[in-house]
């Protein structure tokens, strides 16, 4: 028996914390485990992944897990971010947790990606912590529950030990969050889990690299700014939003974006590319009168 | 053509002269120093058009160096020892670059314990780096390497860095005679430098050594530098065609001594290399048919070279000048590997010698010549042998008493 | 040696950009803040000799966020890659095979840990050597790139992830910053400035002011960090504001060595009001407020404005 669980999340949600919660948890029921986050350049914000192995018997496996059993997706607007690519792998025996506040956008057109579970840890967090900070001991806790081989107080210990572990002395904090990780314990059915071998892909086939000349293969980009298009904008999860009634063009937030992302108009209007906008709410915190609100990511104001 | 006498040192900075070396970022190390001494005076009397600049240290002095080379210009630069090794970070980074400038290596042993003498574990540290290799047995074949390392360097099938390596003390300040040719002849051989893969225009901004992630971007342009290198043995045989033509002398990736009917042949490289043509001489006298192989070209690796001279024999013995501690010498495991699939092959013998610059005498090459001929007609194979005589050792316990060292 | 201010106010910023958007680094990066700031007055033709750091990912395969040309070295010689750039660049003007308006401006990018740290010796013969470049630093008081571990850079009393507070030692990191501007200045470079993107009249003031002096051009920039520093990242000019308010970031520059101050607060706010915006000095203040350290931090600050008064 071996169950492959792959948590996705950005910078900051503490993925590799709730991986390590499975990890230890599953390790006090006995089993044999395996977690391991992987990091890319991406900071705060940028979509990361990490992953748990549990199995009864030596887990002759590494790296990353392309074929999931389980998949946690800690932050919804990861569905559709091409990084992240988080339904990459999964089939229908596949079990899909999402943390979301959006259940009808989301459930639409996921069912047939595998068997779709949501949950709204963040709100969980905000009514239990007064902050959405808890996403780590929430995740952490519904991949243990969807196992079906894990008690609940046995998810209890190992949240108390993580949390520990990464430096979090406030014994009511971490109460707080052995609570959340509880609740969306309880929240959550215990699945069956379909496990299977693990199938790289086959679809490919090896070839033998040809030569190319240096002016292709040296590692530099001529292609100047092309940064572009990389859209950052997925990595909000709050939006700053203009009141151009209010604007009196002072052009602040324009010099304190970071990113560069505020263009001023000829009536110097600023205006937010919200394809980069990173959501730092710099612009929202320095503008002197107001002028810039903030709303909850969320679909419908995507367009 | 007349010729001069002159050390490898100075034999390497006419190379550098000759080819129009734009800029030369320096750091003094011995036995390296007469090289930049030299290339200091020619660029401040005028004789070299460039810059001529003092570093704060290797690190610096092979980043300064792949910096100008990545700009555009043609770079020269030098070490030894301890500063190759200070700078070894710089090699990678900057083969990666892929800018073909060419950097000499006076080899000199490594510390501890520090010392001045040569042996070849400073240059083979950096067999891994993507810089090709070539190391020299004499002063001409030092100033005629520089201007074949520019030609081969910059051709656009290989466009990687370059290290030629001489011997410290052998080859660093001995004098011989070597030919200088003239500028113009230089010019036949060597065209100007105009990259268009790597540079910095303002019209043409481009970002050089961009990080990559994930494992097939880095595999990719890693694997492109592996192919870039082995397209260097037949850029370099071109060259040396051309070379041939224009100078007059001709360089293979390796060079054959008596090899033509040699059942036994020992292989060298760098000066050694002309010990060991002695004792084959002495052995040849003898009615011995033996012969040397010397490494010339050492990156890339001529494998097949290697193969076709010796797979035929009936033993072959690899005197390292290099030792990798905890496995024995660097050339016999390569040169082993690249014989290895061929169904008949000589037997071959490991042998450390001349270590820190210790002499390699007759008695020596005897021993080694006389193994190898009992290992050929037994089949039994000894281990990895150090050189050393008796009347070493006995100088050597002496030292250890005189440094308080009792035993029992 | 007054020259005659070009900007005033805010809107005689370039409204150019000249880093794109869409880089991996953090949302609310103060360095990027300061470094795009900065760019905006050198312009387009520049090119960044980058050590590594945080910013060594800027440009990551196969994208570039700059509009001029950039270049990565190793963390410890960025200054010997400018130098190879300058010097090559011109070598091949003077010889004719680079037209002269293809020339641009060699800029060392680099961390407060390869700043202070491993590439001060190729910035001391950089500097030595009277190379003419900029160097922009930005510091953000630890080895970001590598998760927040200590650096010479790190402030006396501020919590990093290899001088934790703990019972042996409560105040986190022990050691006091390093005073790279002094060190700088020894070598006697044309320029050297503070800047901080929480002011960025005065930082494009001074940018635009060491354009008129050929050598070492030298800035290091206050660079809030949300993610090492453990703030909001929407605070990040709130924090860096009150550093300068508190006095703990002095603003100056130093014009052929003579130091000058080019913004003092008439009033310096408590210190405290700087600490506490941040996780990584909330040891100071909870469980229990450590007076003594919070006595050191505020006695450090009074001693260098002391040596300013007459
Ligand atoms: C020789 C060497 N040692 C260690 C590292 C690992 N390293 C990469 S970035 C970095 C931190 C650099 O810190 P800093 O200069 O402050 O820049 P920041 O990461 O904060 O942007 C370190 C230690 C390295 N790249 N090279
Ligand atoms: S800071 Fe506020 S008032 Fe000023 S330009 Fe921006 S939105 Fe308008
Ligand atoms: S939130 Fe505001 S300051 Fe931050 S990236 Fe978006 S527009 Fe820029
Ligand atoms: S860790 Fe700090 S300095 Fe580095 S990119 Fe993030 S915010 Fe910027």
């Amino acid at each position: 028996m071996m169950i492959r669980i792959r948590f996705h999340g950005r910078g900051g949600h503490g993925i590799k914390t709730a991986s390590r919660i499975a990890g230890t948890a599953a390790s006090m029921e006995g089993f044999n485990v395996q977690d391991f986050p992987l990091y890319g350049a991406e900071r705060r914000g940028a979509p990361l992944t990490a992953y748990t192995r549990i199995s009864d018997g030596t887990i002759f496996e590494r790296g990353i897990i392309s074929s999931p059993d389980i998949v946690i997706i800690a932050d919804d607007s990861l569905i559709e971010d091409p990084m992240a690519d988080p339904l990459n792998g999964a089939d229908t025996n596949t079990i899909i947790i999402i943390n979301t506040n959006r259940p009808h956008d989301i459930s639409e057109g996921l069912a047939a990606r595998g068997r779709v579970f949501l949950i709204d840890a963040t709100e969980i967090s905000m009514s239990v912590i007064g902050k959405g900070s808890a996403i780590s001991a929430a995740m952490g806790a519904a991949a243990c529950r969807v196992t079906g081989l894990i008690n609940k107080a046995t998810v209890e210990k190992a949240v108390v030990k993580e949390l520990t572990s990464i430096g979090i002395s406030s014994e009511e904090i971490i109460r707080k969050n052995v609570e959340v990780a509880g609740t969306c314990f309880d929240s959550l059915p215990s699945f069956e889990i379909i496990t299977r071998a693990e199938t790289s892909q086959l679809l490919t086939k090896t070839i033998v690299l040809p030569y190319e000349a240096p002016a292709i293969s040296t590692p530099n980009v001529i292609a100047s700014g092309n940064i572009i298009e990389r859209k950052t904008g997925k990595w909000r999860t709050f939006r700053p939003v203009i009141n151009y009634d209010k604007c009196n063009h002072c052009w602040i937030c324009f010099v304190w974006c970071p990113d560069g992302v505020i263009s001023l108009d000829d009536k110097e209007f600023p205006h937010i590319d919200y394809d980069h906008c990173k959501g730092c709410l710099i612009c929202y915190e320095e503008c002197p009168i107001k002028a810039i609100t903030v709303e909850r990511e969320s679909s419908s104001n995507e367009q | 053509m007349a010729k001069e006498l002159i050390t490898g040192n100075v034999a390497a900075a006419w190379g550098v002269r000759l080819a129009n070396v734009d800029y030369v970022p320096a750091f003094p190390i011995t036995p390296q120093t007469e090289i930049i001494e030299t290339l200091s005076q020619w660029f401040d009397d005028g004789i070299m058009n460039g810059k001529f600049v003092t570093m704060d240290s290797e690190h610096s002095m092979v980043t300064a160096a792949g910096a100008a080379s990545a700009t555009g210009a043609r770079v020269f630069t030098a070490t030894s020892s301890q500063g190759l090794l200070y700078a070894l970070e710089v090699l990678y980074t900057i083969a990666g670059w892929r800018v073909p400038l060419v950097m000499v290596n006076v080899s000199r042993a490594l510390a501890s314990p520090i010392t001045l003498e040569p042996d070849h574990n400073d240059i083979l540290s950096a067999r891994d780096s993507g810089f090709l290799q070539i190391h020299t047995e004499t002063c001409q074949e030092v100033m005629d390497s520089v201007l074949m390392a520019y030609r081969i360097a910059e051709d656009n099938k290989v466009l990687l860095p370059f290290l030629i390596n001489m011997d410290g003390y052998y080859l660093s300040f001995t004098r011989e005679p070597v030919e200088i040719p003239s500028r113009e002849k230089v010019k036949e051989f060597l065209p100007p430098y105009n990259p268009t893969h790597a540079f910095f225009h303002a019209s043409t901004p481009m970002s050089q050594g961009v990080a990559v992630l994930g494992g097939p971007t880095y595999s990719y342009f890693k694997y492109q530098m592996h192919m870039a290198s082995q397209n260097a043995i037949e850029v370099h045989n071109t060259a040396a065609d051309d070379f041939n033509l224009i100078f007059g002398r001709k360089y293979g990736v390796i060079e054959e001594y008596r090899m033509d009917d040699a059942d036994y042949v020992i292989v060298m490289s760098n000066t050694f290399a002309t010990k060991g043509k002695t004792a084959v001489d002495r052995f040849r006298d003898k009615g011995i048919k033996v012969g040397l192989l010397r490494l010339r070209l050492v990156r890339p690796f001529p494998g097949k070279e290697i193969t076709a001279a010796l797979k035929h024999r009936k033993g072959v013995a690899v005197i390292d000048q290099n030792i990798s501690v905890g496995s024995g010498g660097i050339f016999y495991n390569e040169i082993a590997s690249s014989l290895y699939n061929e169904t008949k092959r000589p037997v071959m013998l490991s042998f450390i010698g001349g270590l820190g610059g210790k002499d390699i005498s007759f008695i020596e090459f005897q021993k080694v010549l006389n193994d190898t001929i009992m290992a050929s007609e037994t089949g039994i194979v000894p281990a990895t042998q150090l050189l050393y005589t008796e009347s070493e050792w006995q100088q050597m316990k002496k030292l250890l008493e005189i440094a308080g060292k009792t035993r029992q | 040696m007054e020259s005659d201010t070009k900007y005033k106010r805010l809107k005689d910023l370039s409204r150019e950009e000249f880093i794109l958007p869409g880089t991996t680094v953090c949302g609310g990066c103060g360095g990027l803040e300061a470094l795009r700031l900065f760019h905006k007055v050198l312009g387009k033709n520049v090119v960044f000799v980058n050590a590594a750091g945080c910013f060594t990912l800027l440009a990551l395969f196969p994208y570039s966020p700059f509009r001029g040309s950039w270049l990565y070295t190793n963390m410890a010689s960025a200054p010997a890659g400018a130098q190879g750039v300058r010097d090559a660049l011109d070598i091949l003007i003077a010889s004719g095979r680079l037209k002269p308006e293809d020339d641009m401006k060699v800029v060392v990018l680099a961390g407060d840990g390869s700043t202070y740290d491993m590439a001060l010796s190729s910035t001391s013969g950089a500097i030595f050597r009277d190379l003419d470049f900029y160097y922009f630093c930005y510091d953000n008081e630890a080895y970001g790139n590598t998760g927040m571990q200590m650096s010479s850079a790190s402030p006396y009393g501020s919590m990093t992830t290899t001088s934790k507070p703990a019972h042996l030692s409560t105040a986190g990191t022990r050691s006091h910053k390093k005073d790279i501007f002094e060190i700088w200045r020894a070598h006697k470079p044309p320029y050297i400035a503070t800047i901080s993107p929480r002011h960025p009249v005065d930082l494009s003031e001074k940018v635009s002011r060491s354009m008129q002096y050929k050598g070492p051009k030298l800035f290091i920039a206050f660079s809030p960090c949300p993610t090492g520093w453990m703030y909001d990242p929407s605070l990040t000019v709130k924090i860096a504001r009150l550093a300068v308010d508190t006095g703990i970031w002095a603003l100056k520059e130093a014009i052929n060595g003579e130091v000058k101050h080019t913004y003092i607060p008439s009033k310096f706010k408590p210190v405290e009001e700087y600490l506490m915006t941040q996780g990584r000095f909330n040891h100071l203040f909870y469980p229990v407020r450590q007076d003594k350290i919070l006595e050191d931090i505020r006695e450090d600050i009074n001693s260098y404005w002391e040596q300013y008064k007459k």
